[in-house]
């Protein structure tokens, strides 16, 4: 990258066209001279040969240089070139060996996501661009009337908490949710209730620990809570015990970073939000494409492994190599049968023996040989039993 | 391996973003070039027009002499018209000091564009590691990045303009060069060779470099109009004046064009009435497109197919397209969050690709199962029930909703 840098720092600063520029300046400047003495004297036939020699001494050398300036920006233009050459040693086009998102099918489904993407990050004047311009096109998208202004109700919520540290519309959701949110187990209601009550007690926007509008806010609302998050709003309510010293009380944990509070609090709403929607928290299409950029260097390394040696590959439900992700990156348990290394499958879930050990039903088959009471013997334990007792398990 | 999986190896994960640098260095050269060739030209020019003046102005001066001639013509000879011809030269320099100066000011830009992206690469070098938060930072941009390149090139052009307006990221994209590109593209599909010579002629050289056919084919298909439209003349002469020259390396299909002039349009012999066929319209759409990549190195599809086609598949599980509901990704409970493969904006993308491959199990930790068969985390399952404020001693089910009692969750082992 260094050199990359170098080179092309060469270019900006040095290797460029004001170079020939000034020569061009130069040339001119003489030729002016020439012309202007010229024309005061132009009966002289001897003293206009005189100038025009003198003229072309002077030009001459410009052009010259002229010429060495251009191979000067040729050669720090091909320098920069080679670096980029060696910088990028694999051409980007050299892809994996299959690329399933060329057909038109893949391209419209491409389409529909974009525009997801684009909705669920808040940019609705692209996006309503885009619709217009796949109407254009004639291109089917295929989502949902609702989506934008469910997106734009998430956007004026967090908008105002972000900007004018407003929490009332995102409570107003909450409680109009309650009984979807109440079902998933989610305490974002309370949440937002002890996020406004810590606000008012930091003294919100005007400043000042211990605010009294906290306690009238805490009188109001936390009754509601009371049965699932009494020890919760115990520890809120003493912190009044501890003014105006909260900083250094034992509830400071409490209290310490509002900042961090309130953008946890705008990812768990958003979280929430989507989820009600069926829909993931982050963009699919973020999490996939940066998935992707992670994992491209080990494919291109297989596929070019593969192509030397020419083999085959074996699989074509499954990739051949493994390729490590960051823990962020994965969502759901796997379970790899420990007899055949196999990843279970609908067709080939994983099977719980009454012992609690788990493999995938395929390798119980053949323990069993076939037979659902014949015994077989735990492949991690003592215990027999039969194909029959296991059970069905899901991860 | 957690570890291990966070590393972030800046030199091969910028294996996407070659064209990023790619592109304005072709422009840059391509700038260069048209200086290099104003340059010379003019320069050879100037010298060769004062080499001349001088000798005509030494001719006159020693015919001056030699016939002592009293006549005023000196004065014609030499004082105005060296003055007239320095004219001619100064308003040739200055034509080229504005050429020059209209070609200095795009190679600047471009430069400060390519220094920009430099610097927005060199940005992933300081990035400790892949769970760190500058790297999603980068990898957002990226993502935009992606984005509008995947737009222009499937034809959303404003699309693309509005989104790299918001993110700011114009220096970061290639908006007026795949405009450009769908310009001349759509110029074609509508029947019009104009655009696209306009540009062969402004690439002569690199495509001639390439040995590329763009050329001939669209002057066969404005020979095949004149034809269509019964300007058998004038396509005979245009045919002279253009296929002819490519003699060497078209000859078949010259031939077969000259042979052309004895159908008309709707003959049904082969390969006559293939020619005649409007479709060929819409491959020379496609062979312009695929040309014009070629020439600034760009990958023929979107980066960000590629990237998706890579992840897609090392995210996607056996359970992405189950039947059965995954314990450890829903959108039922509020303790996990849903994969993005299972969420609708890929899900049917992902149908088809291959589904990573995993080596070991990786389950959550401390797993037990509930009558039901399902599987969790203790602790997760701990929380849930609390947060769903279920009576001591009884869990509950985060995906089902179910209730059990405490003495019914078994410990499972899973290797």
């Amino acid at each position: 990258m260094e050199s990359l840098q170098k080179e092309h720092d060469r270019l900006l600063n040095k290797s460029n066209l004001s170079k020939p520029l000034t020569s061009i300046d130069k040339i001119l400047s003489a030729l002016t001279t020439a012309r202007a003495q010229i024309s005061s004297d132009p009966t002289s036939t001897a003293a206009t040969a005189i100038t025009l020699a003198k003229l072309q001494n002077q030009i001459n050398p410009i052009v010259a240089h002229l010429n060495d300036d251009q191979k000067e920006i040729h050669s720090a233009l091909t320098k920069y070139g080679k670096a980029l050459d060696k910088k990028f040693k694999t051409a980007a086009s050299a892809s994996t060996d299959y690329e399933p998102l060329n057909g038109d099918r893949e391209s419209g489904l491409i389409s529909r996501a974009i525009a997801m993407h684009l909705i669920r990050e808040g940019s609705f004047d692209v996006a309503s661009m885009f619709f217009q311009e796949a109407e254009e096109k004639g291109e089917m998208l295929d989502i949902e009337d609702g989506l934008t202004r469910e997106f734009r109700d998430l956007y004026e919520i967090l908008d105002a908490m972000k900007v004018r540290r407003d929490l009332g519309p995102a409570i107003q959701w909450a409680r109009n949710k309650a009984t979807l949110l109440d079902a998933r187990g989610s305490n974002l209601e309370f949440e937002l209730c002890r996020l406004q009550y810590i606000w008012y007690f930091m003294g919100g926007e005007i400043g000042g620990v211990g605010n009294k509008r906290a306690l009238e806010y805490a009188r109001r609302e936390f009754g509601r809570f009371q049965d699932k998050y009494l020890p919760e709003i115990e520890k809120l309510i003493t912190a009044f015990a501890f003014l105006p010293t909260i900083h250094s009380s034992p509830y400071a944990p409490l209290f310490s970073d509002p900042e961090r509070m309130w953008t946890d609090v705008s990812r768990s709403f958003t979280k929430e939000f989507c989820s009600l929607l069926g829909l993931s928290a982050e963009s699919p299409l973020y999490i996939a494409a940066t998935a992707g950029a992670i994992a491209l260097p080990t494919l291109l390394k297989m596929t070019s492994i593969r192509k030397e040696k020419n083999t085959a590959w074996s699989s074509v439900n499954e990739l051949p190599v493994e390729i490590p992700l960051p823990p962020r990156y994965q969502f759901h348990s796997i379970f790899v049968c420990p007899v055949s290394k196999d990843q279970t499958t609908e067709t080939n879930p994983p099977m719980m023996l009454p012992c609690g050990h788990v493999i995938a039903q395929d390798s119980l088959h053949r323990l069993a040989k076939g037979g659902s009471q014949v015994t077989l013997k735990c492949p991690y334990c003592p215990k027999e039993s039969t194909a029959a007792q296991a059970k069905r398990v899901y991860l | 391996m957690a570890v291990d999986a966070t590393k972030l190896n800046a030199e091969s994960h910028l294996l996407l973003d070659q064209p990023l640098l790619r592109l304005p260095y072709e422009v840059h050269r391509k700038t260069f070039k048209t200086a290099q060739k104003h340059l010379e030209r003019d320069c050879t020019n100037l010298t060769s027009s004062l080499s001349n003046l001088i000798a005509s102005v030494q001719a006159s001066s020693s015919a001056d002499t030699d016939t002592d001639s009293t006549l005023c013509s000196s004065e014609t000879v030499t004082g105005t018209p060296a003055v007239a011809a320095l004219d001619t030269m100064i308003t040739r320099m200055q034509g080229l000091k504005r050429k020059l100066e209209s070609l200095h000011k795009e190679e600047k830009e471009v430069m400060l564009q390519s220094k920009k992206r430099i610097a927005h690469l060199q940005d992933l070098y300081t990035i400790p590691s892949l769970a760190d938060e500058g790297y999603d930072q980068w990898s957002r941009l990226r993502l935009d990045r992606l984005l509008v390149d995947a737009l222009l090139r499937s034809g959303y052009g404003e699309s693309a303009r509005m989104l790299a307006g918001e993110k700011g990221i114009e220096d970061l994209v290639d908006v007026d060069v795949f405009v450009q590109c769908a310009r001349i593209e759509a110029s074609l599909k509508r029947g019009s060779t104009a655009e696209c010579l306009a540009w062969c002629s402004e690439n002569r050289n690199t495509l001639r470099k390439n040995k590329s056919t763009l050329e001939f084919n669209l002057r066969l298909q404005q020979y095949i109009e004149l034809v269509r439209t019964g300007n058998l003349v004038e396509a005979i002469a245009y045919s002279k004046k253009h296929l002819a020259p490519h003699h060497e390396t078209h000859l078949p299909e010259i031939e077969k064009a000259a042979a052309l002039l004895a159908y008309s349009a709707d003959t049904n012999y082969q390969p006559y009435k293939s020619l005649y066929s409007p479709k060929r319209w819409d491959h020379l759409a496609e062979f312009f497109v695929s040309t014009h990549h070629s020439l600034y190195s760009l990958p023929s599809s979107p980066l960000l197919h590629i990237a998706l086609s890579a992840g897609l598949s090392c995210l996607k599980t056996p359970a992405c397209h189950s039947k059965t509901m995954s314990s450890s990704s829903n959108t039922a409970s509020s303790t996990t969050s849903l994969c993005p493969i299972c969420s609708t904006e890929l899900n049917e993308l992902a149908r088809g690709v291959p589904y990573a491959h995993h080596v070991r199990s990786s389950v959550e930790p401390d797993p037990v199962v509930l009558p039901n068969g399902r599987i969790y985390g203790r602790e997760r399952l701990r929380e849930a029930s609390v947060k769903g404020g279920v009576r001591p001693g009884w869990v509950r089910d985060p995906t089902t909703g179910d209730e059990f009692e405490e003495s019914e969750v078994r410990k499972v082992y899973i290797s």
